[in-house]
């Protein structure tokens, strides 16, 4: 492939995975299952939609299973969410290059509910830093930090290094963090995800090991741990003892080998803290309440349309649902779209409630934005400059009803 | 003037004025691309350009969109001329390879405390070392 033989794409993939891996000194490239690619719009900005052209030309292909995540609008309601022209032909520049690629146009950050599941123990490469830490942690599949460009080289060659958490060695916990200090019984997922924020920030790329979860643990509390330690930390993998496949026990998650261990332990006092760290307004009237970083399941929109029943949203205040087109039919389908639609709010498929329709809101005057995601509060801030209050679901809810931030911290 | 053995993670030979930064760096929400500027709050370097410096911090952390950022901010010309990391990660080390940044890791000793703000310092990522000139 370095020498040409598979065409340019190939090649300048493959130069990619060999510098990539000698900087970390793997010895060898393995075969990959399953690709997932994450940059949209607000990501690639120009200069990436032409890397990515470049990358095409000459009929380059991905040869291995390759999803994609969230755009900035909804393919079939652009009129109805005004989204500029600008915009509109830019991500049908994207959506062409991909097409061209072969990618599977799944636009999602959930997936793995879309048939890109691997098994346990299969090498993967997902550029999306909360999905990679899923998927080494709840599924037990194996996956680096990889970015897009490494992602994309693995897609197109079908292999990647091997180095970090390919090996079995790297995959060891290095700190024990203790949870028995919260009560976790009347935790929501919004506070699991104060207790993510929090642990990332002290362990950086050490690997957790969460010893008091019940193994009955909800999977959005799940998500709301792993989502938002990567946004503090450079966290790969997360052993939660009693539901990661590869820690069944303490012993299993440290590699059967018992020796000095660094603890930590998370008060209540963290988790108020963390809090104030996760909201950057102070804007009592909130523009539009936005649900789903990650993606919302149709468990999430079923909830979200129950709070909502009877009930209208303030006619100052937006309420969008973000998801895949996949939820957005299920629920069509379902008859929860009218629902919510009769409420006042709207379901708005392939994009994610950080992932870029900040661009356009921003430009019809929204800037006040509630969200149940510590992750999209800290990007939807970060990149796009939003004022931005983090909270519950059911404190979203209410806030959309009156129109005013209505959280209790 | 002090020369410091360190392992190559691109090539290419890199000079100029030391911006450190002790804490771990974000490009995707951390670094604005048209400036060059760290934006976290509460980061170290927040206000700070890191354009066309040889940026020295520990390692990358946050979202793996990291690499397109730091590109768009390389083709603006808003990207540091080289970079030193106490231990390379991989968007921090994609981001070089994909910009031609000359980038050196596992440096013989902590850069962290051998090199200040505004000291001159040259990576050469060729031969795999880092000569730093303390600025007096």
């Amino acid at each position: 492939m370095l020498e040409g033989k598979h065409g340019r794409g190939a090649r300048k993939a493959m130069e990619i995975l060999v510098a990539y891996g000698e900087c970390y000194s793997a010895e060898r490239m393995i075969p990959v299952t399953s690709v997932h690619i994450a940059g949209n719009y607000p990501v690639l900005m120009d200069e990436g939609i032409e890397w990515l052209e470049d990358l095409a030309q000459g009929g380059t292909k991905v040869s291995v299973y390759t999803t994609k995540n969230p755009e900035m609008f909804d393919f079939e309601d652009w009129e109805e969410l005004k989204v500029p022209e600008m915009y509109q032909e830019r991500q049908r520049r994207i959506d062409a290059v991909l097409r061209s690629l072969e990618v599977t146009l799944t636009y999602s950050c959930h997936h793995y509910l879309l048939g890109n599941v691997p098994r346990f123990g299969d090498h993967i490469a997902w550029a999306s830093s909360g999905s990679q830490v899923y998927a080494n942690s709840v599924i037990g599949a194996r996956s680096n930090r990889d970015g897009d460009h490494v992602a994309l080289a693995a897609a197109i060659t079908g292999v990647i290094p091997e180095w970090g958490m390919h090996l079995t060695e790297n995959r060891r916990g290095q700190v024990v963090v203790e949870t028995e200090r919260l009560n976790l019984e009347g935790f929501t997922t919004a506070d699991y995800q104060a207790i993510g924020w929090v642990v990332g920030k002290i362990v950086g790329d050490k690997i957790p090991v969460f010893v008091h979860l019940p193994a009955d643990s909800a999977i959005h509390n799940i998500k709301g741990i792993l989502y938002t330690l990567t946004v503090t930390g450079a966290v790969g993998l997360v052993h939660l003892v009693g539901i990661t496949p590869e820690a069944p026990t303490l012993e299993a998650a440290f590699g059967g080998t018992v020796r000095p261990l660094d603890r930590i332990s998370i008060a209540q006092k963290d988790i108020d803290q963390a809090y104030r760290e996760i909201s950057f307004s102070s804007e009592e009237k909130v523009d539009i309440v936005m649900f789903g970083c990650p993606q919302c399941s149709i468990q999430e929109v079923q909830e979200i349309a129950a709070l909502l029943e009877g009930r209208k949203i303030h006619p100052d205040t937006e309420l969008w649902i973000c998801t895949s087109n996949w939820v957005k039919t299920l629920s069509k389908r379902m008859g929860i779209y009218n629902r919510i639609r009769a409420a006042g709010g709207r379901i708005v498929a392939d994009v994610g409630a950080a992932d870029g329709p900040h661009l356009y809101l921003r430009e019809r005057g929204i800037k006040t934005v509630a969200i149940n995601s510590a992750r999209g509060s800290y990007y939807a801030h970060g990149i796009f400059g939003m004022d931005t209050w983090f909270g519950s679901t059911q404190e979203l809810v209410q806030t959309a009803i009156s129109g005013k931030w209505e959280g209790n911290r | 003037m002090m020369k410091i053995k360190a392992k190559p993670v691109t090539a290419g030979v890199a000079e100029g004025e030391a911006i450190v930064s002790h804490m771990a760096i974000s490009f995707t929400g951390g670094m604005d691309p048209d400036t060059g500027i760290i934006k976290e709050p509460g980061h170290e370097l927040e206000g700070k350009s890191v354009a066309g410096k040889i940026l020295v911090f520990p390692m990358g952390k946050g979202s793996t969109t990291g690499s397109w950022q730091f590109y768009a901010a390389f083709k603006r010309g808003n990207s540091p001329k080289g970079i030193i990391n106490v231990k390379a990660e991989g968007i921090v080390a994609v981001s070089a390879i994909i910009t031609g940044t000359p980038m050196v890791h596992q440096l013989e000793n902590d850069p962290l405390e051998c090199i200040n703000n505004g000291d001159f310092v040259k990576i050469n990522a060729d031969e795999g070392y880092v000569e730093i000139e303390k600025n007096k």
